[in-house]
């Protein structure tokens, strides 16, 4: 392995680097990689997928996906073989199966199937070609703490590849004619063979993209391994140092004889001195340059840009917001006095917690729990009824007096309503009844009877209603004498009191 | 036959057609209602409910009390619009177009599962509907009055339906629901089946007429002289007039609806046996004639509202007439 050819810088890198870095290479190689995912399984997956139509079942899909191993592997071997300038080709690839395939592949397929550091072993297996101790030893070694992820990069590439493939299915659902009959909810219940074939087409597409991204991240992740285990960084640094100094000293080979020649007397062990003094301060420099060690731990919360770069009023809010978080025990008075954090996290929970119970109270009226409490409560009086003001306030003091002017002025609606509304205020009192402002006086009417039976006041409401309903919606007005004869029953009534008692 | 010269008399009537049609469709008294209003009142009629609740056994009745033509169309997705109309046929003998007039030629036409249709076919029924004429190779033909059509739809078999358009839904007087029937009516409904006093089959033939075709129509124009005050005019019409800017309806009724309230509100006053519309006649009919022509809002709908729920709040909400 040349690892001065290598095409990408190889440094210690934190695990979620490298994989950004396997990011890189699939980026740069997604079209040569799709050509070699291609090539080695599209003829397997179409047969598949006949099978799967043929037969209205999963197992063929299940097939593909238990021999993911072996469909990595010519990614790995053209992806190792890039990486140092050497470009595979599909017919190559496939005369060399036999070396970079086989080593490992039983164990893969059996009872390392299910390991979720896949990405990472692959590259022991077919790259090192150990076997036995030693392999074990390696893959010991190589899998030591700190962790390399190669688990968390399954679990986020198994999820990545479900939720395209769940995508690619609804759409197709989506765009499917109706005549096909195809409904999301019958994915559980009817699998029918086409059915299962747009699972297996959308399961291998999401595949396209999510296999070469997989092998090249745990690609990256073995490369990084190694760079931290085996100071590759440091090696290649020394090697650029010892061929900088090579090329140094042939050029001034010359020079140096020439001055031993011309000078009578030559320093030679201040010389050798200086020399070793310059050698280990080139040795130092490699090791502060940023290509031995690029990798920086960070703790500490940083914001992306320069302040200013980005004018988004919600990004500086909360970038005020957090700096006030940080800074609280502000020293400097010049400043206004900043909000404490208790006060702003008291906030943030108040927030929270109203947030909380106001979805608690929206799913409790949806449930209809809230309903029954608020029937069961007593029922509100009124303030109008049928359009009606029915308030103590907008009452006459003396009904009678009223009465008799409306009256006398030949207004007998007028009286009547008078009367109406004197008597609804108080029977409501006596009587509650849940009503709303479009209540109409004979809905009035039958929830006093509903709740509250026909005891003589209600009687008289009745009446009183049938009177006012011919006065003002028949335009047939009731003689003084009937409205007079009203008003005397509502005065022989018991009073509230009475009732009450 | 009987024909009403006044109101009293045209109450009357109504009652006993009511009666009779009670008589046939156990426990189903407020759809006999809704559905005799919009006859009276000379509109059309959307059911909706599940089959078997006795929706053509209802059309059947109406049409034999009523001495009226009924006709029966079962809506399916390859009805085309000329097998609802009629069209014209080339005769070989007299080497002539004829006209082939379809089922909607009658006066009392059920068109079952009307969503079961292209909307091609369902618009073959706005001009029916409408304008009460066909028009077959440009020539109009009007139909016998009164004309009635009673679509039905099913709401809960969705699958492969086509909603009706708001135009054509705007066009129905009344959306009535039609639900099971309660305990004790279904009760009774069997143990006349039983007994023998009505057949399984639920025939009309004991049924008499009540009046016809013209009775209806004198029905019809005595409605209009039912007193309709102001205020009650104008509580309708703010009904109608508050759907178009309440919380959870994304669009609410057109002007047709304020003159379907009011006309429903006259004949549901005469049902009664009343000269003049309350209040109270307004609040009846105001569900059957706006539930159809209310759109609820997304929100609305993922809140688990209906259009009945929405209506209730609706109508708690707007003040009934002040004098």
């Amino acid at each position: 392995m040349e690892l001065e050819k290598a095409s990408a810088r190889l440094a210690p890198r934190s695990p979620w680097q490298a994989v950004d870095l396997g990011t890189q290479l699939y980026r740069r190689w997604a079209f040569p990689a799709l050509r070699v995912w291609l090539a080695f399984t599209l003829l397997p997956y179409a047969a598949l997928l006949g099978l799967t139509l043929w037969q209205e079942s999963w197992w063929p899909l299940v097939v593909a996906w238990w021999l993911k191993p072996v469909w990595e592997r010519p990614l790995l071997a053209w992806y190792s073989h890039a990486l140092f300038g050497e470009t595979l080709t599909v017919r190559q690839l496939f005369r060399r199966w036999r070396q970079y395939a086989l080593p490992g592949l039983g164990a893969q397929l059996t009872w390392r199937r299910l390991s979720p550091a896949r990405s990472f072993n692959t590259c022991v297996w077919q790259l090192e070609n150990a076997k036995g101790d030693q392999l074990s030893q390696r893959l010991r070694v190589l899998n030591s703490v700190p962790s390399n992820r190669a688990g968390m990069l399954t679990i986020v590439v198994l999820h990545l590849e479900q939720f395209m493939s769940m995508g690619l299915i609804a759409l197709l659902y989506m765009l499917v004619p109706w005549q096909f009959s195809l409904e999301f909810s019958d994915w559980f219940v009817d699998q029918g063979a086409l059915q299962t074939g747009i699972a297996t087409v959308c399961m291998y597409l999401a595949m396209c993209i999510t296999e070469p991204l997989y092998v090249a991240c745990g690609f990256a992740l073995y490369l990084n391994k190694r760079t931290w285990l085996e100071g590759w960084d440091l090696q290649l640094g020394l090697t650029r140092l010892g061929r900088r100094r090579h090329q140094l000293s042939t050029t001034s080979a010359m020079a140096v004889l020439l001055a031993i020649l011309l000078l009578p007397f030559s320093p030679s062990s201040e010389a050798a001195t200086n020399r070793t003094d310059q050698e280990q301060q080139e040795v130092i420099e490699l090791l502060a340059s940023e290509d031995y060690m690029p990798f920086e731990e960070v703790t500490e919360r940083r914001w992306k840009g320069e302040a200013g770069e980005d004018s988004n009023w919600m990004q500086e809010f909360w970038k005020a917001f957090f700096e006030n978080l940080e800074d609280d025990v502000d020293t400097d008075t010049s400043n206004p006095p900043s909000i404490p954090d208790t006060l702003l996290w008291a906030v943030a929970w108040a927030l929270f917690a109203a947030l909380v119970i106001w979805l608690l109270i929206k799913v409790a009226d949806q449930l209809g729990l809230g309903k029954g409490r608020a029937e069961d409560s007593t029922p509100v009086i009124p303030t109008h009824v049928a359009g009606m003001d029915i308030r103590r306030k907008s009452l006459p003091k003396n009904l009678r007096d009223a009465m008799e002017q409306c009256l006398a002025s030949g207004d007998v609606r007028a009286a009547l309503s008078l009367l109406l509304r004197t008597a609804l205020a108080d029977l409501l009192r006596r009587y509650p009844v849940r009503l709303a402002a479009g209540s109409t006086e004979q809905q009035c009417l039958r929830s006093l009877r509903e709740q509250h039976g026909e005891p003589p006041p209600i009687r008289f409401l009745e009446a009183l209603t049938r009177a006012w309903i011919r006065t003002a919606w028949a335009h047939r007005p009731v003689s003084e004498d009937t409205a007079r004869a009203l008003l005397a029953d509502w005065e022989t009534l018991p009073g509230e009191e009475a009732v009450d008692a | 036959m009987s024909q009403p010269a006044t109101l009293a008399d045209a109450a009357q009537l109504a009652q006993e057609i009511e009666r009779r049609l009670n008589q046939v469709l156990i426990g189903q008294r407020q759809v006999v209602r809704e559905v005799l209003i919009a006859l009276i009142a000379g509109g059309h009629v959307l059911i909706e409910g599940v089959p078997g609740l006795g929706k053509t056994l209802l059309v059947r009745s109406l049409g034999k009390v009523l001495e009226l033509d009924f006709n029966r169309i079962q809506f399916t997705p390859d009805l085309m619009p000329t097998d609802v109309t009629g069209h014209a046929m080339y005769d070989q003998k007299t080497e002539q177009f004829r006209i082939r007039r379809g089922p909607a030629f009658t006066q009392l036409l059920l068109a079952d599962e009307i969503n079961r249709a292209p909307a091609k076919t369902q618009a073959a029924l706005l001009e029916v509907m409408q304008e009460r004429q066909i028009t077959i190779e440009g020539k109009a033909f009007s139909l016998n009055e009164p004309y009635m059509v009673l679509a039905t739809q099913n709401p809960l078999d969705q699958e492969g339906t086509y909603p009706l358009p708001e135009a054509e839904l705007d066009r129905f007087l009344f959306k009535v629901l039609i639900d099971y029937p309660d305990h004790q009516d279904e009760t009774t409904l069997v143990n006349m089946v039983l007994d023998g006093t009505i057949r399984a089959s639920l025939d009309v033939d004991s049924l008499s007429p009540a009046t016809d075709a013209a009775g209806l129509k004198a029905l019809k124009t005595l409605s209009n002289s039912v007193l309709i005050d102001a205020e009650v005019l104008d509580y309708a019409l703010r009904i109608v007039r508050a759907t178009r800017d309440f919380s959870g309806l994304s669009h609410g009724a057109s002007p047709r609806a304020s003159i379907a309230l009011a006309r429903a509100g006259r004949v549901q006053a005469l049902v009664e046996g009343r000269d003049f519309v309350t209040p109270d006649d307004i609040q009846q009919v105001a569900r059957p004639v706006l539930r159809h022509r209310i759109q609820l809002s997304a929100d609305a709908e993922i809140e688990g509202q209906t259009p009945e729920t929405t209506l209730a709040r609706l109508l708690e909400q707007v003040d009934a007439p002040r004098q």
